[in-house]
């Protein structure tokens, strides 16, 4: 068993059996398609296009405004039908670009063309792709990637990590696609190897998924890549950025700084497939792959899905809801938002849709304290006390309880033996931290 | 679409949860301490029964009271936290206290021990020996006589009855008691607490199981062999050995199951270690230097007062706080 991993942290079932199998199938095209402008971190862009327009397959629909921000690009060619306000997972609104597809129209049009000269692509030139094809971070976080590509003067990064850890239970996109598409991830490794002269390139899988270790370490001695492939234990959160880079390189990011002040550099597999995609055929990132799952849908599957695309429309190709569901969820269980209706589009963040017959839904008792959830905490905080001060109402407490570092991983939550929800209660303390300025 | 299109359940993350519950870690505590509990009634006889019907009866009976006055989470009536108060309080009072005494400790121990802090998990102290702190206090004759178990087992030629409990023996009449019979409760004592076997086994379970943490009980019963080892070394005429020590009195029991309390000790690891060390510390000194022949009740009492300082002191430190230094490349 492999000993690499980070200090605390929790086992949930992983309920990846399901999907784990299924070879990533492509979603026939849609009718129509609603865009979100939000669909990343940051400002929301800047529609470019209105009623009545006509657009194209990978045209850029929507510019990003500002730096932290992304460019959002027509996943199929059609007619813009409306501009609507409708809410995100989780209740922020955002305008979603109503799109009537033209099949025709769509499917004449191809992506072959490298964006750049692969052999002698240098930085400037790489992030300048990223952001033309509005690549952010697609394992959950969307971070625009050229962002984070792009780092201040004075900071060198010498480490490229990806994360295929996919330490989410019931997900296996991520692992689908390491299996199936190994050889373009090395590509787009080598592309940013170039670009960057990393000294060590890192990817991080836990070993559940002993295949696709394998079959990445084929692919890296085929390719004769400098690319260390490493197992690391199954446990949650193993993905976690900070957790991750602990458990790889044994580097502690400084609280409240991003992995760049230790030189590092993580991208999410699907991102570097979506990499691959903008340098070798000049592809805005316009689908995804994800996993459809639970036991309240009738096939449970892994789907390349065209961004936009209806919920309705993405279960239907599942062969629909099965028996009562009664919770969806968007993204994994442990950290994923719960949905209300399924009128909701794939986005660029969406890892998964998991649909549940009977959830746990248990009702918070008093706190024993136990400590369970401080010895689980990957970030070594003391949920409890958090979670107590949240519900006394002293938010400046809960800043000095270090708050704000909390990643809502949710293996605090999850070990609770009272159930207390305490990430819900510690988020509850940073917004308040975060709008009153503490 | 087939199936539903709204009214899913909306709830926070995480969507999944361990299957630990507050009543499943009471219950297992409960089922780990049911050997000793059956034994104790062999050793000292029906009459210990009846302290066990009557202290829980009263316990719970004083739970459901408070919860029906004041509190809207009714759970803490029946998720067993209350029948381990009653329980333990049993274990360690001597067996031929009357029922009407026992059901006034149980009482003392909900009501003061635990309600008036605001109930289970906010107790200061832990309720089953705030019972017992309040019986000795108020009733110090009939909590200091011991009777004699029955003859369970045959120990080869070892004779445990002898009068006093082994540590008053020891240490008001110099008489030592063999190993043997304090490890299968051929000796004096509370009731629960002197099968050390069936305890020690039940504890070890609760430590696999997770509930009990090893530090505590390892830095507990550590300080106690080493503190008193020391003393031993120093002059092995006036003091007893370390191992006799620990498996002597409530130090057992103590530590498995009382002083591991979660609700009473520390929740940081560190804690944890800290905590085992003091009451080890405490016991030591009170059974040697002491005007009482046992110290367990007021070394666990002591360091209760102490977790909260405790706590905030051996708080883990951020990950990536600017005291841990990282590799900066």
């Amino acid at each position: 068993m492999s000993k690499i991993s980070f200090p605390h942290g929790v086992h949930p079932p992983e309920g990846k059996e399901l999907t784990a199998g299924s070879e990533i199938e492509a979603l026939p095209l849609p009718e129509r398609v609603m865009i979100p402008l939000s669909q990343h971190l940051g400002k929301p862009a800047k529609a470019l296009k209105g009623r009545g327009d006509s657009v194209e397959k990978g045209e850029m629909v929507g510019e990003a405004d500002g730096f932290i921000s992304a460019h959002v690009h027509s996943s199929v060619s059609g007619k813009v039908k409306k501009l609507h306000q409708l809410p995100l997972p989780g209740g922020r609104m955002s305008e979603y670009m109503e799109i009537e597809v033209d099949p025709e129209a769509t499917k004449a049009v191809q992506f072959n063309e490298p964006a750049l000269d692969t052999k002698t692509a240098d930085r400037e030139k790489v992030v300048e792709v990223l952001k033309a094809a509005g690549i952010v971070g697609m394992g959950g976080a969307t971070f625009p990637t050229n962002v984070k590509f792009s780092p201040p003067k004075g900071k060198h990064l010498d480490t490229l990590i990806i994360n295929g850890a996919e330490c989410e239970p019931y997900l296996t996109c991520d692992h689908r696609t390491m299996l199936e598409h190994s050889s373009e991830l090395m590509d787009a490794i080598k592309v940013l190897q170039t670009a960057f002269g990393f000294e060590q390139i890192l990817i991080g899988i836990e070993e559940n998924k002993r295949d696709a270790v394998q079959k990445l370490q084929a692919e890296v001695g085929a390719k004769e890549l400098p690319v260390e492939v490493v197992q690391t234990q199954v446990k949650y959160p193993q993905g976690a950025e900070k957790n991750l880079i602990y458990a790889l390189t044994g580097r502690i990011v400084p609280k409240g700084k991003l992995p760049l002040e230790v030189g590092v550099v993580v991208s999410n597999v699907q991102t570097l497939y979506a990499m691959y995609e903008a340098f070798f055929k000049r592809k805005p990132l316009i689908e995804r792959v994800l996993t459809v799952t639970g036991d309240a849908i009738t096939e449970p599957k892994n789907v390349r899905v065209p961004l936009g695309t209806s919920l309705e429309t993405l279960y239907d190709y599942c062969g629909g809801l099965k028996g009562e569901p009664q919770k969806m969820i968007a993204g994994g269980p442990m950290m994923g938002i719960a949905l209300p209706t399924v009128n909701y589009s794939v986005m660029k963040g969406s890892s998964g849709y998991l649909l549940f017959q009977e959830p746990a839904v248990p009702e918070e008792g008093p706190c024993i304290m136990c400590g369970r959830c401080v010895q689980v905490c990957p970030m070594y905080l003391a949920p409890l006390r958090i979670a107590a001060l949240a519900k006394a109402e002293k938010y400046a407490e809960a800043k000095e309880f270090d708050a704000t570092a909390c990643v809502e991983c949710g293996a605090c939550a999850f070990s609770c033996p009272a159930k207390i929800r305490l990430v819900a209660w510690i988020r509850y303390a940073k917004n308040f931290i975060n709008i009153r300025g503490l | 679409m087939t199936g539903k299109k709204e009214g899913y359940i909306i709830t926070s993350s995480p969507h999944l949860f361990s299957p630990a519950s507050t009543s499943r870690i009471m219950y297992i505590v409960i089922a780990t301490l049911l050997p000793v509990v059956v034994f104790s009634i062999l050793l000292f006889g029906n009459k210990v029964l009846l302290l066990y019907v009557v202290s829980i009866a009263t316990a719970v009976a004083t739970e459901f009271v408070v919860k029906l006055f004041r509190g809207k989470d009714k759970r803490s009536i029946t998720d067993g936290s209350a029948v381990i108060t009653g329980l333990l309080l049993v274990m360690v009072v001597p067996p031929d206290l009357s029922p009407v005494f026992i059901a006034l400790g149980a009482f003392v121990a909900i009501f003061i021990g635990k309600e008036v802090f605001g109930g289970l998990g906010a107790n200061i102290f832990n309720p089953a020996l705030v019972g017992r702190a309040f019986l000795s206090a108020s009733y110090p004759v009939q909590m200091t006589s011991y009777s004699q178990p029955a003859t369970l087992f045959s120990l080869g030629g070892v004779d445990g009855a002898s009068g006093a409990t082994p540590l008053a023996a020891a240490r008001f009449e110099g008489i030592a008691t063999p190993l043997k019979a304090l490890l299968f409760g051929q000796v004096g004592g509370s009731i629960g607490e002197t099968f050390a076997l069936l305890i020690i086994i039940g504890g070890l379970v609760l430590i696999g199981l997770k509930i009990v943490d090893w530090r505590l009980v390892g830095g507990y019963l550590g300080t106690v062999f080493l503190f008193s080892g020391l003393f031993y070394l120093i002059d092995p005429s006036s003091y007893s050995p370390p191992l006799f020590h620990l498996l002597s009195g409530g130090l057992m029991l103590g530590a498995f199951y009382m002083a591991t309390d979660m609700a009473t000790s520390p929740f940081t690891r560190k804690g944890q270690v800290v905590f085992g060390f003091g009451a080890g510390i405490i016991v030591v000194i009170i059974r040697l230097f002491g005007g009482f022949p046992e110290g367990v009740m007021y070394s666990i009492l002591l360091m209760n007062s102490l977790t909260p300082l405790i706590n905030r002191y051996t708080l883990p430190k951020t990950f990536g706080s600017s005291r841990e230094k990282g590799v900066v490349a």
